[in-house]
């Protein structure tokens, strides 16, 4: 099988560069039918405006970019439109992360270009990763830097002040007391008036200076507050955000503990308000939200299944912090790591679905009207030894051995018996380390047994047609060859 | 009766693809709230009147979520472990042998495994930490890590056709549909309101998907053209916690729920129920059908307890 992905690519204008190996490939791979398996409606512009504008929301610039993914998917938007969207809000991260992630445990995985989740750079978006963190950090580290600036100039400015304006008030004063002296040289009689008004500037410089010093003080202080404000709106916007996503989480919870009985410890959303959850064993978080949650359905959502009293009781238990007590210390660590599983006794069996033909009949009223009375009595049977009570008489044994059908749908139906038409030959066993690789390499040249169970397909005989050429193992016609082949293969490899 | 009593409460049954009398059950202590977990592997006899007998159990330090049998090896089970690990055993091996692998890669609990029906050489896991992991018997530390979904995954299932296909159901109300050659999933659409707790492929039409989730309702889906289902069936009273396509008929499926039954539907006739069994007695987690014995089906729950029955006959008859 070869899945095109470039169909989709190239609706979003990108040239795809599929198979970095082979030039060749290229070629038949354009060619080649489209996989089922990906998105061929064509983007949607309303759709991605949509989700452009949501993206360049403040609120939603602040929030992890995986959620803002989810969201989008959620809504029904492909992952063109959505990467699409991600490209057109300028500093938002679009899911390199997520795609990185994804090589992460295979580093000879060649990454083909066609994804369009890979835009064009990879090394790009690693920058951009960093310059919308940045950015984001930006700000706060801004407003130090204002705060700061705000605080040293208003020191300065006292400094100055009390540096350079008193002096010169001071030499004002001594001026004009200087003055007064000469003038009282002079005019004797004029001394007490003289000395008045001296002593009144010198009042008057002395409360200027000392409300310039209360002015300084006020300008320090207000600097200070303003500096406490900045702090505390900082800290009101931190709780802020705290509380929208608790507010999540509990919608979350809500939802998860009215379906799956089990919330979730956001430990990656950066939990730091008071009701931390608690651990147990560095465990679940069964914290009472998850109760709560359960005892106030709302209303939107579907209601809560009602729990088992046991199961409320041991969580109660554990919310208490207690260890229910019937809990072992058990060490299930295998004996011998590198253990070998031992031999396959059977070979694998095929499926139904591969032994009969692909348009098959569908059989309403399935032996759901299956006579019980002749259940009963073929268990009650003794004698009767070769049929177990689980393997009803009247819906008959399937025994699929080489796609040979013994028995169909029931003694009892007038539906029509599967037809048979050509049964598939028992496909090659599995060559383990060879199949791995083939899951490792994107696009792998030889495809082993499986594309041969599907051989009613149509788009399967092209692939087969293509690769059987390139299979180096015949076909084998029987099972026992199989366990042979097996320890063939196990030589070889 | 056909029933078995498992000391802690069922999460997970399956029928192994190679013997038509044998299944494994995956159970959790205090409903896999805490505590330990034990993984049985039961053999089905003729004998009506002891119609279980246990091959193997194996402890396990924390509950088993889920249980897969091996496509290539007969006596292999896959067990998905709360605490995170994986957990191969070989019931062929004696008991002081087993575990034979511990895989620990996962960073919160394993909520499902599945093994490749087409390849039979690897099986995907999934998680509540977001990712889809796909390994293989021979290497220690898993293949690729599909890391996309930003909840739990609880589910991720392969395309029974297309060897290198699956689809994987989360939390995030989205199912994604995958491709393991390529770095990406190549689809993505939301099936539900809610949280999507389970999928599974059809047998007979590969772009048929069936999910089912907490809003009650099982979609099946044409993933062609996603954006209406091809059937919508309700009818459970509470969240349906899992869905499989029948081995045998095209249109059938069985689900389980927490409303405590197991419905068989049958998606394309318009009164789609064609069977309701409410046998259990506390929440229904676990259900399979056989891909051996047309019609035989086994579930279990937190109640405790496994049956095996032929579809259209009493789950607790005799």
């Amino acid at each position: 099988f070869i899945f095109v992905v470039g169909v989709v690519g190239a609706e979003i204008g990108k040239t795809t560069n599929v198979d970095q190996q082979d030039a060749g490939e290229d070629a038949a791979k354009q060619s080649s039918k489209a996989s089922v398996f990906v998105n061929t409606e064509p983007m949607r512009e309303e759709q991605v405006q949509n989700a452009v504008k949501f993206l360049s929301h403040p609120k939603v610039r602040g929030s992890p970019v995986i959620y803002r993914r989810n969201f989008l998917e959620k809504k029904g938007l492909t992952k063109e439109e959505i990467d699409e969207a991600f490209r057109c809000v300028p500093d938002s991260q679009p899911s390199e992360q997520t795609a990185g992630a994804n090589q992460a445990n295979t580093p000879d995985v060649q990454r083909p270009a066609q994804s369009q989740a890979l835009q064009p750079g990879v090394s790009g978006s690693t920058g951009v990763t960093t310059l919308s963190r940045t950015r984001y950090s930006f700000r706060w580290s801004h407003a130090l830097i204002a705060v700061g600036f705000l605080v040293v100039s208003g020191a300065g400015t006292a400094i100055l002040i009390k540096k350079s304006f008193l002096p010169r008030l001071k030499s004002w004063i001594r001026k004009i007391v200087l003055e007064e002296e000469y003038d009282q040289l002079e005019r004797t009689d004029s001394k007490p008036t003289v000395a008045e008004e001296a002593s009144q500037a010198a009042k008057a410089a002395a409360a200027a200076a000392a409300e310039l010093a209360k002015a300084n003080q006020e300008i320090l202080t207000s600097t200070s507050e303003d500096r406490r404000y900045f702090a505390d709106v900082v800290r009101l916007l931190d709780k802020q955000v705290q509380e929208m996503k608790l507010m999540t989480n509990e919608i979350r919870r809500l939802e998860a503990s009215s379906g799956a009985s089990y919330s979730r410890h956001e430990d990656y959303q950066v939990n730091q308000t008071s009701s931390k959850p608690f651990i147990v064993n560095g465990k679940r978080d069964y914290g009472q939200r998850s109760v709560t949650s359960s005892s106030q359905p709302a209303s939107v959502e579907p209601s809560s299944a009602p729990h088992p009293k046991s199961y409320m009781e041991i969580m109660a238990m554990i919310q208490r912090g207690e260890k229910p007590s019937n809990i072992r210390d058990i060490d299930d660590s295998p004996p011998n790591p590198n253990q070998q599983p031992s031999n396959p006794r059977l070979a694998p069996r095929t499926k139904p679905w591969e032994a009969s033909q692909v348009q098959q009949n569908s059989t309403p009223a399935f032996p759901s009207q299956l006579n019980v009375k002749d259940l009963n009595s073929s268990v009650l049977d003794n004698s009767d030894n070769a049929v177990p009570w689980w393997q009803a008489k009247n819906a008959g044994i399937r025994e699929i051995n080489n796609g040979v059908d013994t028995n169909v749908y029931g003694a009892a139906s007038s539906q029509q018996p599967i037809k048979r038409t050509w049964v598939p030959p028992q496909p090659p066993p599995v060559v383990m380390s060879e199949a791995a690789e083939a899951i490792r390499r994107p696009k792998p040249l030889v495809q082993k047994e499986q594309t041969l169970d599907d051989s009613s397909d149509i788009s399967d005989k092209v692939m087969k047609s293509s690769e059987l050429s390139k299979s180096e193992r015949p076909i084998e016609g029987s099972i026992t060859n199989t366990v042979l082949g097996s320890a063939e293969i196990l030589e070889e490899s | 009766m056909p029933v078995f009593k498992t000391p802690f409460n069922g999460y997970s049954v399956k029928f192994s693809p190679f013997y038509e009398d044998r299944l494994a059950v995956a159970t959790s202590q205090n409903f896999g709230i805490l505590g330990n977990g034990r993984l049985h592997v039961l053999s089905l006899s003729p004998n009506p009147s002891q119609p279980f007998t246990e091959i193997a159990a194996y402890d396990t330090a924390d509950g088993i979520y889920d249980v897969s049998w091996s496509e290539s090896h007969d006596s292999l089970v896959v067990a998905a472990v709360a605490d995170g690990s994986v957990k191969l055993y070989d019931t062929a091996l004696p008991p002081t042998s087993n575990p034979i692998r511990s895989l620990r890669e996962h960073t919160r609990e394993v909520h499902s495994a599945d093994y490749n029906p087409l390849r039979r050489d690897s099986f995907l896991t999934s998680s509540w930490d977001d990712t889809v992991k796909l390994w293989t018997l021979d290497r220690p530390s898993s293949i690729r890590t599909f890391k996309e979904h930003s909840y739990c995954v609880y589910s991720a299932v392969w395309n029974p056709r297309h060897a290198d296909v699956f689809a994987s159901a989360s939390g995030d109300c989205t199912l994604r549909v995958w491709d393991v050659r390529e770095p990406s999933s190549t689809m993505v659409f939301p099936p539900h309101e809610f949280e999507v707790l389970t999928c599974d492929w059809n047998k007979y039409d590969d772009c048929i998907i069936a999910t089912a989730s907490v809003d009650k309702s099982i979609k099946i889906w044409d993933v062609r053209s996603f954006r209406v289902p091809i059937a919508v069936m309700n009818g459970h009273g509470y969240a349906v916690r899992k869905v499989r396509f029948s081995p045998h008929v095209r249109n059938l499926l069985v689900s389980c729920s927490y409303d405590m039954t197991v419905c068989v539907w049958d998606f394309m006739v318009e009164d789609a129920l064609v069977s309701r069994y409410d046998h259990h007695t506390e929440f229904a987690v676990g259900v399979d059908m056989s891909v051996l014995v047309e019609g035989l089906m086994a579930s279990t729950g937190w109640d405790e307890l496994v049956y095996v029955w032929q579809h259209g006959t009493d789950p607790r008859a005799l």
